[in-house]
């Protein structure tokens, strides 16, 4: 595909992308008969995502219409900019989300939470690819792959949990639970 | 699930405000924590999008080519294998590409990189320029520390963002009613807190797959290791070799440097539409030598490299068309591309550049937010307020001193680094006795200035010839003039007035 080509199909990727987000502001602005912009403008951003997968690859369309969807939407959002006067202090409070909560804690509490964000995390996440890549069906360079995929976000998910769960020897709990049901599980079987 | 009298009871999705609460405690605490390694690594991120263009502005005298004769590769490598002296274990082939048009050959002896361009005809054109180029990956990449632990930090810091992410979204039970609120101006809480949110929610997908690519990369040193623990014995490499394409059979006997021409015609015949773009030659004056090309084949696909391996004797010992590779290998070859950016030229680059910068005021304004509450609450922290503006407004100005080093003194590898540390660590002595808006001002005009006399020494003294270096300058000196331009609008009439948060804004402080 010749540069113009390729700017072309960028330009009609951003249009489509502009489009279709300003049907959700529509539909975000009005107080009646929201579902038809709301849907079309779904629409039209799925729609988006799917046809550059023709005309600049099966994966690479999809990808560059992705990250040229997000910069589409930021410029409609500035767009639609609301300029506060400097009084307006306290009118916009309502809008704040709620204060984070204010924990009574202890220091090997905090330094347990730590731990099961950091170390321990990483641990029930490893025992989760692990088991994948041991268990899962595929190429043996599919399932260690995708195993290592999955110990990010499942890390990231439990780090996000144990640091907002109260209940800290619940997390204590699950996590080491699933370090062990994991890595019992990978050795049950052993990588065929 | 709530209850209302006489009726059905209904479901409620909306989570509790116990739960919300509960959620952007961990949310602050984890983003406050690595608040500034997020920045650092994001805005270094950004700039690393670009390191195609960073090295020709570093090398705006090299030759340019759409594409090159096997006899003058042959010509170039061994006259690099020649100035490099004895002990070459391996040397690297960059050929001409659409975004870097150069010959560009490197050598490594002893553990110690030299690099050259080369002109069409083989001639070595002088050692190529890297000093920027280098420190700013390095630093990305490992922080600019040893190079395990550097990576498993960053790694851990893409765990984080994609825990920020999960937590960010179940923080805000608002998502679809706030999805385009942008309110400036007013509480600058409320500001913030509308920025923040608006470039999460509307860059996730981006915001998702960077994270998520960077932790992979980050962390594959210890994801290896427990594979190989858990599922090989403890045998890391068994993993390593289901994805590295094997080394030719070892023989340290001296030979004369590897002749890369019957490869090139066995390449061509095998793959006739294909683009050398890279070629790895492992001990290229052993006996036991041998050499790696990979060659482009199909541009519209993310993996797209078909892998040939060569001995001495230019027996293929090994051969992946990329038509032959299966998803994890398609995957491994998708990561750096996805999370660089480099799958789709130009305007890919741009957008990632963008995108790339809104993330990384997700962090500056992450901390921002903390502080306003703090400030909202009659609890203000002021040394923070102080600490984290030298942060944002010292990294900018260290990154551009650490550039225009290396323009200065090409031959100089650790000036970057030395230039580096020491603005950043002035900054932040700074900070001891600077307001905040003060700071964020001197930050502000240093890096302006400093990319200011970047583009303009750069252009008056080198020469520019090639496009992307000229377009680089401008692009440079233009916004160098905007952010040193701020001194003036500080100073509109006399001195300026001091306010603490407020004026401490990053690109609006004086608003």
């Amino acid at each position: 595909m010749s540069g113009m080509s390729f700017l072309a199909v960028a330009a009609a990727i951003l249009a489509g992308a502009a489009a279709g987000t300003g049907m959700l502001r529509r539909a975000w602005q009005s107080k009646a008969g929201k579902t038809p912009w709301r849907m079309g403008g779904l629409a039209l951003l799925a729609f988006t995502v799917i046809w550059p997968a023709w005309p600049l690859g099966p994966v690479r369309g999809p990808f560059i219409a992705i990250t040229l969807i997000s910069l589409a939407a930021w410029a409609v959002v500035s767009s639609g900019y609301k300029r506060r006067p400097a009084k307006a202090q306290r009118a916009g409070r309502e809008s704040l989300a709620p204060e984070p909560a204010e924990r009574l804690t202890t220091k090997w509490r905090t330094t347990l939470r730590w731990l099961l964000a950091g170390p321990i995390g990483m641990v029930a996440a490893m025992a989760v690819g692990i088991s994948y890549t041991v268990w899962a069906p595929g190429a043996d360079q599919t399932r260690l792959l995708i195993g290592a995929l999955i110990v990010p976000v499942v890390w990231g998910g439990a780090m996000a949990w144990t640091l907002a769960d109260n209940r800290i020897v619940r997390a204590t709990a699950v996590l080491t639970g699933t370090a062990v049901i994991g890595f019992g599980l990978s050795m049950l079987k052993g990588f065929a | 699930m709530s209850k209302t009298s006489g009726k059905t009871p209904q479901r409620s999705w909306a989570p509790s405000p116990a739960f919300v609460r509960a959620v952007l405690n961990g949310h602050g605490a984890l983003g406050l924590a690595f608040a500034a390694v997020f920045y650092l690594i994001c805005l270094t991120g950004t700039l690393s999008v670009f390191v195609d263009e960073f090295r020709r502005w570093e090398n705006p005298g090299a030759p340019r080519m759409e594409q090159v004769s096997p006899d003058a590769v042959q010509q170039a490598f061994t006259a690099a294998l020649d100035q490099a002296g004895p002990g070459v274990e391996h040397a690297f082939i960059h050929m001409p590409n659409s975004s870097e048009p150069m010959l560009r050959i490197t050598t490594d002896a002893a553990g110690k990189d030299r690099e050259w361009y080369a002109d069409a005809d083989g001639h070595l054109a002088g050692e190529a320029h890297q000093g920027w180029t280098e420190f700013l990956t390095r630093l990305h990449i490992n922080l600019q520390l040893p190079r395990v632990w550097g990576r498993v930090l960053v790694g851990l810091a893409g765990v984080a963002m994609l825990s920020l992410l999960i937590s960010g979204i179940l923080a805000h039970p608002r998502v679809f009613r706030d999805a385009f609120h942008l309110r400036l101006g007013g509480s600058r809480r409320l500001q913030e807190a509308d920025i923040h949110n608006r470039i999460s929610v509307w860059g996730l997908p981006f915001h998702f797959l960077i994270s998520l690519t960077g932790a992979v990369l980050g962390l594959s040193t210890i994801i290896v290791a427990a594979l190989g623990l858990a599922v090989f014995q403890g045998d890391t490499q068994k993993v390593y070799d289901l994805f590295v394409v094997p080394e030719p059979v070892e023989d340290a006997r001296a030979a004369p440097p590897l002749d890369l021409r019957p490869m090139f015609a066995e390449v061509a015949r095998r793959s006739p539409q294909g683009h050398v773009g890279f070629i790895r030659i492992e001990h290229p004056t052993e006996r036991g030598g041998g050499a790696r090309f990979d060659v482009e084949t199909a541009p519209e696909l993310l993996t797209n490299v078909d892998v040939y391996a060569f001995d001495r004797a230019n027996r293929l010992y090994y051969e992946k068309p990329a038509a032959k590779t299966n998803l994890g290998e398609q995957i491994l070859g998708a990561l750096a591309p996805l999370h660089f950016g480099w799958y789709g030229g130009a305007i890919v680059k741009i957008a990632y550049g963008l995108l790339g910068l809104g993330l990384t005021y997700l962090a500056v304004g992450g901390v921002y937010i903390w502080l306003a509450r703090r400030r909202d609450k009659g609890r203000p922290a002021p040394v923070w307020e102080r600490v984290w503006t030298a942060i944002v407004w010292g990294q900018p100005a260290a990154l551009a001193m650490a550039a225009l080093g290396a323009l200065a003194a090409p031959g100089m590898a650790a000036l970057p680094l030395g230039l580096w540390a020491g603005v950043s660590l002035a900054m932040l002595a700074a900070a001891t006795s600077l307001a905040p808006a003060r700071l964020a001002l001197t930050g502000r005009v240093a890096t302006g200035l400093t990319m200011l006399a970047s583009a303009l020494i750069h252009g008056g003294l080198s020469g520019v010839t090639d496009p992307v270096a000229a377009i680089a300058d401008l692009t440079i000196g233009l916004a160098g003039l905007a952010l040193a331009a701020t001194l003036f609008k500080a100073f509109p009439q006399g001195a300026p007035k001091e306010q603490p948060l407020k004026a401490a804004s990053t690109g609006g402080g004086n608003r």
